[in-house]
């Protein structure tokens, strides 16, 4: 009984770092229709600005989250005004464009910081795990678990409750006609691409201690967050929300079965075969084709 | 036997009967024209002959086969063609490939492996000169005119040469000498093949219908000759509103 | 014989020339030189059946990988064996496998191994395609399902370390020998072999792009609904190029194995997926020959750069990779078709992409003056 209320625990615990990463994803995906495979090396610059601001200011993760978030929004906008931009007429294309420029930020980082793990210290008051009966948390993890929500329910507060959120969707439901009303519609992706790319860094500065800070790190994890975007159903907040917590729950559920490289097999199959049935993902967003 | 059968045909869209309950049927050789206001479910009826939509009951018999349920290309080989609202050519291709591809008496992959890609250049030739696109055989779709994009897809279904060919507004955004003209191909058509049109140019229609059935909230309000519909009361009332 | 397919001949000619003749003297006749480039040709062939469904029928396939994989190990497991003797390969015995597995027991017949690093390829790639295909799945869902598949394709070869050797892969391969002659990697008749192979594979890719069957991929790449209602079986095309890409990736993965005498998992490893999919963007998509003259060019650029910049390297190709998709969507071949247009001046004829010249806007004024 106590293992397995680890094992949900674990599978919470990655399902709110994949939904952070697939949150930034859902939302450059549904609101440009950009397929954007640069999305992990995001989390791994997150990280990497995590690991400077402690290096060179001694700032714990938690307060360097702020000038992370900027840091990776601005290279987010940089990117979507120099090259994203220009392809959105053209989706297949966009998927090789960002993974060109994938590689060129995991070289640049690995030119400049090296390729060898970086260590970066998790805060210390949240050090220690919090035990109940045979269930136990680790603190850090709780805080990540609370802290993906809260990025989740401000993302919907901004999607539906701020004036951009209605220009961001009155875009995505018709781009010419928004213009016609006075939308800029480049600007608006310009914003919603930097915010997402931004959101990735975050998670990528929070998981930095978990994972080992590696050049490479984004690529692994960029696929999880597509498939927990592609389930959910393309753009939809909640449905990769809810997509999240499934995959996530169901790769420690079948990791717990068999070994951990089965069990991403196991998930990776199911989810190629929902994508098969239902390549508008489990919770579509409710607007004719 | 009539060549097309349709019986009590149902289709919902989220709880929106764009048909429902549709009975005519059409003669083999005949030019039928569909009429109605907007959202009468003329377009949604010409889908559900071609496959492009299932309907959700009623049957349709082509030449005493039931294909309601029937992938489209099925349907495509037993003879039914389509031409859409909005022209639906190959850009990218030229314009004798885009016949060549019409062109589809022999669907399966191995014919079509061990054949060059125009070796149906010869066959297509006389058709692109009935519509007057000879010149233009190698230019690209993509950059002919509107008018000739019509033509071009006129001409494509002249080439795949179905024994039904299903037409939605094939005159849209002609000029008066390209309508006179489609008439002309047209009746030369209805020789050999049925033709049903969507069409609301009624001169158009005029010219070129056997028959006509009006639709009227997915269902047939009135058919008949041209004059028998002009003198209909449920017509009237139909398109004026009452 | 319609002047493209006439040009692309002529094309071939001359490359099959420079091929044959020009890079073998340049090279003076050297084995290990040779070998090298033999290395670039195998990857021509993999670039190449890219362009077949990618180019030719707008089908992303982002697991290319996994089938040259396929044909990789299909070809080690026979050179293994051989090297083996009457004895199991030496890694079954490090991971206590007491007996030779099933799945080894054909491949002691070279017959059987040739046929395999073909068949089983394109029946995979068939049995993904016909999952997907029929159910209409398009554009970037191919791409991703196909990159979920090579994922777990090669998680599941690394994890079955008593039957493929894990992440070592094959090694201590025997060479292999064909009746009367036994390969030497080395040898200038090695390099001549996979030269013949990629030249039978670009004949083969040329003729199926100006078959009627190439056409109607092209038909459907650019509206597949439109092309359904002209009585085409969509699924079966875009299957059947599937398995004859896929085919052709494990000939290119057999002949990689032959080059550099082992198989590895990294050989379906995502970023060399990716690689493929650069040396097909750059040669230019649309044209099975110039992806594979792509897929040369990047791999001699970096045999030369990656001595001079170890760490650079994959930065220029990330840079070159942006620069052909955004500006050169139709790769070289592209910049060359343009180029010629413009010297002959005959903008606007087959081969270039539809120029929005306001034509759509004018009325139809030719119709009318009939």
């Amino acid at each position: 009984m106590d293992a397995i209320l680890n094992q949900i625990f674990a599978g919470l615990s990655m399902a709110s770092i994949l939904l952070m990463i697939a949150l930034g994803l859902a939302i450059i995906y549904g609101a440009m229709g950009v397929i954007n495979l640069a999305h992990g090396e995001f989390v791994m610059l997150g990280a990497y600005a995590a690991w400077a601001i402690q290096t060179y200011t001694g700032m714990s993760i938690i307060m360097a989250l702020p000038f992370v978030f900027v840091a990776v929004a601005l290279v987010g906008w940089l990117i979507e005004k120099i090259i994203v931009q220009r392809l959105y007429h053209r989706p297949l294309d966009t998927i090789l464009a960002t993974w060109g420029i994938g590689i060129i930020l995991q070289q640049t980082v690995r030119l400049l910081v090296g390729a060898e793990s970086r260590f970066v210290k998790g805060p210390e008051f949240l050090s220690g795990n919090t035990q109940i009966g045979g269930l136990i948390m680790s603190n850090y993890r709780l805080f990540v678990i609370f802290f993906s929500l809260a990025v989740l329910a401000g993302t919907w507060a901004l999607m539906t409750r701020t004036e951009f959120g209605m220009k961001l969707r009155a875009v995505i439901q018709n781009r010419q006609i928004s213009e016609c009303y006075g939308i800029e519609a480049k600007n608006i992706y310009s914003v919603t691409f930097a915010y997402g790319a931004g959101l990735a860094g975050i998670a990528g500065a929070l998981i930095t201690p978990l994972f080992s800070t590696i050049p490479t790190m984004g690529t692994g994890l960029v696929v999880d967050a597509f498939l927990v975007v592609i389930v959910g159903g393309l753009g939809s907040i909640l449905g990769a929300a809810s997509a999240a917590v499934l995959i996530g729950e169901a790769t420690a559920l079948f990791s717990m079965l068999f070994n951990d490289t089965l069990g991403r097999i196991a998930v990776l199959a199911g989810i190629i075969v929902l994508i098969r049935f239902r390549p508008r993902g489990l919770f579509p967003s409710n607007t004719r084709r | 036997m009539a060549q097309l059968q349709i019986t009590d045909l149902h289709v919902e869209f989220g709880g929106l009967r764009a048909v429902d309950g549709l009975d005519f049927e059409v003669e083999k050789g005949e030019i039928l024209c569909l009429l109605g206001p907007n959202g009468a479910g003329k377009s949604t009826t010409l889908d559900l002959i071609c496959g492009k939509t299932q309907p959700t009951g009623g049957s349709i018999r082509f030449e005493g086969m039931e294909i309601s349920q029937m992938q489209e290309f099925r349907r495509a080989r037993l003879g039914i063609g389509r031409k859409f609202q909005v022209p639906s050519v190959y850009k990218e291709l030229t314009v004798s490939e885009n016949l060549s591809v019409a062109r589809s008496r022999r669907p399966g992959i191995l014919h079509a492996l061990t054949r060059f890609a125009l070796s149906d250049g010869r066959a297509v030739a006389p058709i692109l000169e009935r519509v007057g696109l000879e010149s233009k055989a190698d230019d690209l779709a993509g950059n002919l005119s509107h008018g000739e994009t019509q033509w071009l897809e006129i001409a494509m279904l002249i080439a795949q040469d179905s024994r039904l060919i299903l037409m939605d507004e094939p005159t849209a955004g002609m000029t008066i000498q390209e309508t006179a003209r489609t008439a002309d191909i047209f009746r030369a058509l209805s020789d050999s093949h049925t033709l049903i049109v969507v069409e609301h140019d009624m001169s158009f229609v005029r010219t070129v219908a056997d028959r006509i059935v009006v639709m009227n909230r997915g269902a047939m309000l009135a058919e008949g000759t041209i004059a028998e519909i002009e003198s209909n009361d449920d017509v009237k009332t139909a398109y004026l509103g009452h | 014989m319609t002047s493209r397919l006439f040009y692309d001949l002529v094309a071939l000619v001359i490359f099959a020339l420079v091929i044959v003749l020009g890079v073998p003297a340049i090279m003076g006749f050297d084995g290990f030189e040779l070998n090298t480039f033999a290395r670039y040709l195998a990857l021509a062939i993999v670039s190449l059946a890219l362009a077949l469904s990618w180019g030719g029928a707008g089908l992303l396939n982002l697991g290319q990988a996994a089938t040259f994989g396929m044909g990789s190990y299909a070809m080690a497991m026979h050179l293994k064996l051989k090297a083996s003797g009457d004895g199991l390969p030496d890694f079954m015995g490090w991971n206590n496998v007491p007996e030779l597995p099933l799945l080894w027991v054909p491949f002691q017949s070279l017959a059987f191994t040739l046929l395999a690093g073909l068949m089983i390829p394109a029946f995979v790639g068939g049995l993904i395609a016909i999952f997907m295909f029929r159910a209409r799945i398009a554009g970037v869902f191919v791409a991703i399902i196909t990159l979920a598949f090579l994922v777990a394709f090669q998680l599941v070869v690394i994890e079955q370390q008593g039957i493929t050797g894990g992440q070592n892969g094959l090694t201590g391969l025997a060479p292999l020998s064909l009746p009367g002659w036994t390969v030497d990697t080395y040898g200038v008749g090695f390099y001549y072999l996979v030269a013949g192979c990629l030249m039978v594979a670009i004949t083969l890719g040329i003729f199926i792009t100006h078959s009627k069957f190439g056409l109607i991929l092209k038909a459907i790449r650019e509206d597949a609904d439109r092309t359904r209602f002209f009585g085409y079986n969509v699924a079966n095309y875009q299957t059947v190029i599937f398995c004859i890409s896929a085919a052709l990736a494990g000939w290119a993965g057999m002949l990689y194995t032959l080059v550099l005498e082992f198989a590895s998992p990294t050989y379906m490893s995502v970023s060399f997926s990716l690689a493929i999919v650069i040396w097909c963007a750059v040669g230019g998509r649309e044209s099975v020959l110039a992806a594979a003259i792509g897929a040369i060019l990047v791999n001699m650029l970096e045999g030369r750069l990656s001595d001079v910049f170890v760490e650079g390297w994959n930065l220029i190709l990330g840079v070159i990779f942006v620069l052909v998709v955004m500006f050169m969507p139709r790769g070289l071949h592209g910049l060359i078709g343009s180029g010629w247009q413009i010297i002959t001046g005959k903008a606007g004829k087959p081969g270039m992409r539809p120029v929005d010249t306001g034509a759509a806007a004018l009325p139809a004024k030719s119709a009318q003056e009939r």
